[in-house]
């Protein structure tokens, strides 16, 4: 449900990026999501679909790569996968970790063509 | 042409974010984001609280609502101030609708700012503020899974309360598997049995935030001047 939230923030983006490139049209748009962000991608297409229209992205597509969790046990340091429910560390059983991948979305790049 | 841009999604909220930080540590006060499902209780929390900090110190609210002035109404009484933000069709608050509304409030005699957020349990988890902690509530009507199905926003908690337990013995709610859910996302974190109506927990809730504050603060404190 937040993606439309999240769809919403890219695309601001997205055009700033293409403005001071001097991009005149967007063909594609990569995205890094992280699991643990929960974005789910038929979803997110869905939302970009609506935030695309009438902007110089209304034919771009978008490519989202989901990132796989990794997180790093503050106790013991070891690291490890994650789950979305759980974040227990397999040595210490407990949960205090720092989150080493895929707690961010990450906007990677833009591909288009230029002004004249 | 192909432009590299490896940038945060976001950045543009979270960078108004840490300008709100900025402002509320040149303030001296302690900003806090309540966040929830509809319903769970902030607003009466809030009430309270602020009541309770009363006289001593003094709490500045801001209030986002999708389109009534309910909430901020309630709060009027007590408040040194209040900013209402419709939020419209947006089930969050962005950043910059709280740097608008700071503009408008006296924060420099307050002590606390506490800005409730839209009724959601999952957008407002993207959007930071500039607050400096982040309190999620869950009412015992809601049930005991909420944990196991919103793990991010717990994940993200400074402090989770567990409103209306006057209603535990009424409603079938396992508290044990809250408690387990949540260990097993930060084994850390604290969690408050508050309820509102009955007032109990209110003054662990109370020294928390003032604890808090002591901490965030510290030496900045406001200066009584004599
Ligand atoms: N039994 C019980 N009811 C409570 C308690 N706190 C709040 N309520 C009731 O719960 C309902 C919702 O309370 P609010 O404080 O408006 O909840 P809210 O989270 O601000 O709601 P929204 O802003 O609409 O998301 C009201 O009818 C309150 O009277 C409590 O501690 N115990
Ligand atoms: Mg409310
Ligand atoms: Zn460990």
């Amino acid at each position: 449900m937040h993606e439309m939230s999240i769809a919403v923030g890219l695309m601001d983006q997205v055009l700033e990026i293409a403005k001071v490139n001097g991009l005149k049209e967007i063909d594609e748009i990569e995205v890094e999501t992280g699991f643990l962000r929960q974005v789910i991608p038929e979803v997110m297409q869905e939302a970009f679909l609506a935030v695309r229209r009438e902007t110089i992205a209304q034919n771009a597509t978008l490519k989202i790569v989901e990132i796989a969790p990794l997180s790093e046990c503050n106790i013991c340091k070891k690291q490890f996968e994650p789950q979305l429910n759980d974040f227990l560390c397999p040595e210490c059983q407990k949960a205090d970790v720092k989150v080493l991948k895929g707690d961010e979305i990450i906007l990677k790049s833009i591909q288009g063509k230029e002004s004249k | 042409m192909k432009v590299t841009v490896a940038k945060r999604i976001l950045k543009d909220n979270d960078m108004i974010a840490d300008k709100n930080r900025e402002i509320f540590r040149d303030a001296g006060l302690l900003a806090v984001n309540f966040i929830s499902s509809p319903g769970s209780g902030k607003t009466t929390l809030l009430e309270k609280t602020i009541a309770e900090l009363l006289p001593e110190q003094k709490t500045t609210v801001v209030v986002g609502d999708l389109q009534t002035t309910r909430d901020a109404d309630r709060l009027v009484p007590n408040a040194l101030d209040v900013a209402q933000i419709n939020t419209g069709m947006s089930c969050h608050l962005y950043a910059n609708q709280v740097a608008d509304s700071l503009l408008g409030l006296n924060i420099s005699e307050a002590d606390y700012v506490f800005i409730e957020n839209v009724g959601n349990m999952v957008c407002p988890g993207e959007f930071d503020l500039g607050e400096n902690v982040k309190v999620v509530l869950l009412s015992i009507p809601e049930g005991d899974d909420k944990v196991a199905k919103y793990p991010t926003i717990f994940r993200a908690a400074d402090l989770v309360l567990l409103t209306k337990v006057d209603l535990l013995g009424i409603l079938d709610f396992d508290l044990e598997r809250v408690t387990n859910d949540i260990k097993k996302l930060n084994s850390n974190l604290e969690i408050l049995h508050i309820s509102s109506v009955k007032g109990q927990g209110m003054n662990e809730w109370v020294s928390w935030l003032k604890a808090k504050r002591q901490q965030n603060v510290g030496a900045k404190a406001k200066f009584i001047t004599e």
